[in-house]
């Protein structure tokens, strides 16, 4: 097989969205010669039965995604300074001083309570 | 060397054992990736050899309706072929190979495909048998390897899975038509299911490797690729489907099954092992009649698939 066809087919990543407002999500990979056919071919793959609110094709190449090294890294991360569980003592804490805990509904909603 | 290949290797199965997703890019033994291009690629070919039967009758259903059904069960079985070559020429990528070279080793020979797809499918009766039963017990085999340690395979698997409940109600449509019909059509259905029984048991594989010589289901076992045997799964297929079968008043061509209540577990004449390796070599009824078609649609299409691939003009 000469270079020219081994080039001839492209991967291309498929995502789609199900409504205006829901948030893009991975489909599936294709092969496809250019960008034009990727798209009509994800529609034909992967949109058979479902409608479909928006269709995004891009070509593999040009997606980095995570090494396993970098996947396995990240993975075990302690960052409870970044989350509310972090700060669960504090419901105790306030308890002693015969007051509730602000929730986050309560912070979020302007300290109605 | 041998130290690095060992850690590597003890990481691999710890992320198995763990319940890890193994993808693309990741480090994996040598014989895993072997394992798993052999698997999907069969799997793959299997998709679109099994549409050829049934494309058949596309021009030959009964009612408008059943060609609409059928016509899109086809699509769909190409589909997953697509998919699943799509999972397959990524393993093989590493390797310098690609979708390609599963086509070439298609047509000579090399790659094998499901003993089912060798078969005839000479009569209506014969469609409604091969959506009902050889795709539900596909279902099986599928939903049995759908938590595979091989992210990818599963992934597919998933949208392949979910489009095959469509494809066994269809068959399950077109029989019941057929068993609640007419004399003849009766009789139809029971031709189609006499011809399709050894087919169906031996769509499973042999029990172990006693049976044709070889097995790939320990090894498949131990890399969580697959989590029944063969004939667990052949089992599970009868239980579902042959009360089914007696219920609409068909007979099973083997007069020595029974269920054995104290062993719980079917009994049945086992198929001739030495014929499904006939058949799977390529030998079956209908195996160079398919294997041509396809070699022929190939090579006929190539000048649209050029003609496609020409970059559209940019203004």
């Amino acid at each position: 097989m000469s270079d020219a066809e081994k080039d001839f087919y492209q991967v291309y990543e498929v995502f789609s969205k199900k409504t205006d407002t829901a948030p893009l999500q991975y489909q599936f990979s294709l092969l496809a010669p250019n960008r034009e056919l990727a798209f009509i071919m994800a529609k034909e793959n992967f949109f058979r039965r479902e409608q479909p609110a928006d269709i995004w094709v891009v070509k593999r190449d040009d997606i980095r995604t995570m090494t396993q090294e970098e996947r396995e890294g990240i993975k075990n991360l302690d960052k409870a300074y970044r989350e509310t569980k972090g700060y669960g003592y504090l419901k105790k804490k306030w308890r002693k001083y015969e007051q509730e805990q602000l929730t986050e509904k309560d912070i979020m909603g302007g300290g109605n309570s | 060397m041998e130290a690095v290949y060992q850690q590597n290797i003890d990481h691999f199965m710890d992320r198995i054992n763990n319940g890890e997703k193994i993808e693309a890019d990741d480090w994996m033994p040598d014989d895993y990736r072997e394992a798993l291009i052999r698997l999907i690629s069969m799997h793959g070919i299997s998709e679109i050899m099994g549409a050829l039967p049934e494309k058949e009758w596309v021009p030959k259903a009964p009612t408008l309706h059943r060609k609409l059904a059928i016509m899109a069960k086809v699509q769909d079985e190409m589909g997953h072929g697509q998919l699943l070559l799509r999972v397959a020429e990524d393993l093989m990528a590493p390797l310098g190979k690609n979708r390609d070279d599963i086509m070439k080793d298609l047509f000579s020979g090399r790659l094998k495909f499901h003993n089912v797809f060798h078969m005839e499918a000479p009569t209506w009766g014969d469609a409604g048998i091969i959506a009902w039963l050889v795709d539900g017990a596909a279902i099986i085999s599928q939903t049995m390897m759908l938590g595979t340690s091989y992210g990818p395979y599963g992934r597919a698997l998933k949208r392949i899975c979910a489009e095959e409940v469509f494809h066994a109600q269809h068959g399950e449509s077109i029989i019941m038509a057929l068993a609640e019909g007419t004399e003849e059509q009766r009789e139809l259905l029971q031709d189609a299911l006499n011809r399709w029984w050894t087919s169906l048991l031996m769509f499973f594989g042999p029990k172990s490797k006693n049976e044709t010589g070889h097995s790939n289901q320990d090894k498949n076992m131990q890399y969580k690729l697959r989590t029944k045997t063969n004939e667990q799964l052949r089992q599970e297929f009868l239980t579902k489907y042959v009360p089914r079968i007696w219920s609409l008043g068909l007979t099973i061509p083997d007069p020595t099954l029974r269920f054995d209540e104290e062993k719980s577990e079917w009994e049945y004449a086992d198929p001739d092992w030495s014929e499904f390796k006939k058949i799977v070599t390529g030998n079956g009824p209908k195996s160079k009649e398919r294997l041509a078609l396809r070699v022929r649609s190939y090579e006929m299409n190539s000048w649209v698939r050029e003609a496609l691939g020409k970059r559209p003009q940019h203004i």
